[in-house]
């Protein structure tokens, strides 16, 4: 049962882990094509974007749960 | 309605699979030469950025990158008209096939590394701080702020020597595996070595029991191991960023 326990909360924090990496890639890295052409959905920096991603609530964080989330291991 | 932009792909050819993108939209294709770019529609407002919706981003390339090499658009990126689009895609076509002929058929991985930072620098200062009693004395408040000055130097630059032996060691285990990488050193105190490679998908199984093996033969440091994950920190078009 504890090992259960244990294993649950360290699946918890390494999709944690995960989420953290695809919020940083995704919101930071890749290709960016901007200019005249491109209408962004709001001014609003990026930085600030992804805090306010992160700061979700802990309630969020469980209903990604039943997400597929990563097909990556992270150890 | 907006077109949102998940990235490209080196195949022009029809694809049947259903994926689903943000909003649980089925994604769509506009192919060009032999390339496409990948999209859905979006119907939204900043509010509606969620953890989801990025989660949403990164699905649809995990799944284009089982079959296709993929080009990852940075999460946001909207069109307002698809005539804009087919026009982005006509002119970057060169640079888009330049960067899916570099990256054909490879990963990126992420290996993180992390040791007691704040161990080794209280070791040092303990060093100096040992040295500098043997010759202390009689000295004017000038001079010992000088010296004090210089000791944090001094433990500055062995701090960040050691960091380097230990990243040169990791990292020549790893370049083997690698076409391409990108080094982040001390991003933090504790935080020795953000490391980003660039491995072809016939050498993962390789990379990862490097990974491993090197793992099991540390104890004084930790390793995070992350990916496949398209390869983000390897694209190198930035056009009109800021």
């Amino acid at each position: 049962m504890l090992n259960d326990t244990v294993n649950s909360l360290d699946l918890h924090r390494a999709k944690d882990i995960t989420l953290l990496e695809v919020l940083d890639k995704a919101l930071n890295k890749g290709v960016i094509i901007s200019g005249d052409l491109i209408i962004s959905v709001a001014d609003v920096d990026l930085l600030y974007v992804g805090i306010k991603v992160l700061l979700s609530s802990i309630e969020t964080m469980e209903s990604l749960q039943g997400r597929h989330i990563p097909k990556r291991q992270f150890k | 309605m907006s077109i949102y932009i998940y990235g490209i792909i080196d195949s022009n050819d029809r694809i049947d699979e259903s994926i689903k993108g943000l909003n649980g939209i089925p994604v769509s294709y506009i192919p060009y030469k032999d390339i496409s770019l990948v999209i859905s529609s979006f119907n939204g407002d900043i509010q509606d950025i969620t953890k989801i919706k990025v989660l949403e981003h990164e699905d649809v390339l995990d799944r284009l990158m089982e079959k296709f090499t993929v080009l990852p658009f940075r999460f946001r990126t909207l069109y307002n008209r698809e005539e804009d689009v087919v026009s982005m895609l006509k002119d970057f076509y060169n640079d888009f096939s330049e960067d899916l002929g570099r990256l054909r058929n490879k990963a990126e991985f992420d290996i993180k590394v992390i040791w007691s930072g704040d161990k080794i620098i209280e070791e040092i200062t303990s060093d100096y701080d040992r040295d500098r009693d043997i010759s202390a004395g009689d000295e004017s408040r000038g001079k010992l702020f000088m010296e004090q000055a210089y000791n944090k130097y001094k433990i500055d630059r062995e701090f960040e020597e050691r960091a380097n032996i230990c990243i040169t060691v990791i990292d020549n285990f790893f370049s083997r595996f690698a076409s391409e990488k990108k080094l982040e050193k001390l991003k933090s105190k504790n935080l020795l070595l953000d490391a980003f490679y660039l491995v072809d998908k016939e050498r993962q199984g390789d990379f990862k029991e490097a990974f491993d093996s090197l793992k099991a033969s540390s104890s004084d440091l930790q390793y995070l191991f992350s990916g496949p994950w398209p390869p983000y920190n390897f694209v190198r078009i930035e056009y009109g960023k800021d």
